[in-house]
């Protein structure tokens, strides 16, 4: 489980997360939504140890991150898919999704390179093995991406925007992916401007409004009239995604 | 006796000129390579106290000439310090500074030049400090460094002629004693200028085809 408690983060006297709760349980789709900078990304980067918290704290299945040796039990549990892909350059798609097994995991290489291939053929790019991230497509590096999460086979996985990059015909092949993870009931925390993928397939919505998490609801109560919706910051976010 | 003719034991004189400039030159060039590395990894971890201390030495090494480090080294340390220190070892240690502080600013630019994104992505996925260096950013820091390090190391060739002026038996000091000899200084800095020419030529293309070997094997279209 994924837990944060009254989660504070100041940038010098900017606050941009206000007494923040959040729990993931495993098997969840968690879904945050909410306006540019009101601390989504944030959020993800104090959950994965990228960001210290100026207040409050943080634990993945009761390792705190904010000691050392918690730290790195939590990233052992989580993993991170980025929304500029943060590939290696220099490393091939399969050296890119081995790397951390090898070196973090300790497997034996050829272990690691059986089953990075077998998560690219999962996600159609059996044959862009030996291809070099600029030789790519972004929604195969974002594919890339994902396989080098799933290649740590971790307890949750954490999304920040990992499709915003993305044209939308390469949009549809990454979330199609996300869908099946989701129905294997791999724990995601998710953050995204698709708001009709989010209603699909998470089980809960949390709202963050200036760095407070406002709402928290199951997919369902968020989008009715008289749960999320009731909300008028909500109910504005939300038609002015389906303008866009 | 007022002058002589060339003899063909002076060949061997520039050989063995040339032998004490190419020993002192690859002697430096390790040694101001781990160096330069080290300060630049030093750099790049933030170890309190260190960064202004190595910006400083650097930044006094690259914009004073190698002549005057050369006597402070010679002369003025050992005046100050009431030690002893043969020519030769004077020249090893101005010009692997010297060296040092060039190659400290490459390496630390080929540092800097990796994305933030990448090495925290390597953060995340749990790799420490010493795996991000060696996986993530060497290799780049290798291939983006090479090119301006044989630039460096093609002009410190040159730069190592300075050490004939405190008595070291170089390439340079080997012509002054031909020319007093012969006098014919047209001829002899002609032959001494043709050496030291090819050897930079030779230095630059082996640096060449190393950067295009490493570039192939870290195969990437970012630069
Ligand atoms: N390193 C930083 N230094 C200073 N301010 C920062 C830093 N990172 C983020 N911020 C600020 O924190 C606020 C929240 O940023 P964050 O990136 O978490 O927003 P977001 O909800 O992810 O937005 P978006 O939808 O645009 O990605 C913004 O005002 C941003 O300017
Ligand atoms: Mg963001």
């Amino acid at each position: 489980m994924i837990v944060a408690e009254n989660v504070e983060k100041r940038f010098g006297d900017v606050a941009v997360l206000k007494r923040v709760n959040l729990k993931v349980e495993p098997g969840e789709v968690v879904t945050i939504l909410g306006a540019s900078g009101s601390g989504k990304s944030t959020l993800i980067r104090c959950i994965n140890g990228l960001e210290a918290l100026s207040g409050g704290k943080i634990t993945v299945d009761g390792h705190d991150v904010s000691t050392k040796a918690g730290l790195v039990a939590a990233r052992r549990a989580s993993a991170t898919v980025f929304q500029l892909f943060n590939l290696y350059p220099h490393m091939t798609a399969l050296g890119n999704i081995t790397l951390a097994p090898i070196e973090v995991l300790k497997l034996p290489k050829a272990e690691a390179e059986a089953r990075g291939r077998a998560l690219l053929d999962k996600v159609g790019l059996g044959a862009h093995a030996d291809a070099y991230p600029q030789q790519l497509s972004g929604g195969q590096r974002q594919r890339v991406g994902i396989c080098r999460a799933l290649a740590m086979q971790p307890r949750y996985l954490l999304l920040d925007e990992v499709t915003s990059a993305l044209d939308p015909e390469m949009t549809g092949d990454v979330l199609r992916i996300l869908a099946e993870l989701a129905a294997d009931g791999t724990t995601m925390v998710f953050v995204t401007h698709e708001i009709e993928f989010a209603r699909h397939i998470s089980n809960r919505i949390v709202f963050l409004e200036q760095g407070e998490l406002i709402v928290d609801l199951p997919t369902a109560e968020f989008f009715a009239e008289d749960g999320g919706l009731a909300v008028p910051r909500i109910r504005q976010f939300l038609s002015k995604m389906k303008k866009d | 006796m007022r002058y002589a003719d060339f003899t063909p034991y002076d060949i061997i004189l520039l050989l063995q000129g040339l032998g004490v400039t190419l020993a002192l030159f690859v002697g430096t060039t390790l040694i101001g390579l781990a160096l330069g590395l080290a300060l630049a990894v030093v750099h790049h971890y933030r170890i309190p106290g260190c960064r202004p201390v190595i910006v400083l030495v650097t930044e006094a090494l690259k914009n004073s000439p190698v002549l005057v480090q050369l006597f402070l080294v010679f002369f003025g340390i050992p005046a100050f310090l009431h030690i002893r220190m043969t020519p030769v070892e004077a020249a090893t240690l101005t010009i692997s500074l010297n060296t040092a502080a060039f190659a400290f600013v490459v390496f630390r630019s080929g540092i800097e030049s990796i994305d933030r994104d990448q090495i925290e992505a390597a953060q995340v996925f749990g790799l420490n400090r010493s795996q991000i260096l060696r996986f993530v950013i060497a290799p780049q820091a290798a291939a983006f460094s090479v090119g301006p390090l044989i630039g460096i190391l093609v002009n410190q060739l040159q730069v190592t002629s300075l050490i004939s002026v405190i008595g070291v038996f170089d390439l340079t000091k080997i012509g002054n004693i031909l020319n007093l000899r012969t006098l014919q200084p047209f001829i002899v800095w002609a032959v001494i200028g043709l050496i030291y020419y090819l050897a930079a030529k030779t230095l630059a293309h082996v640096g060449g085809c190393l950067e295009a070997a490493l570039r192939k094997s870290v195969k990437w279209g970012g630069i």
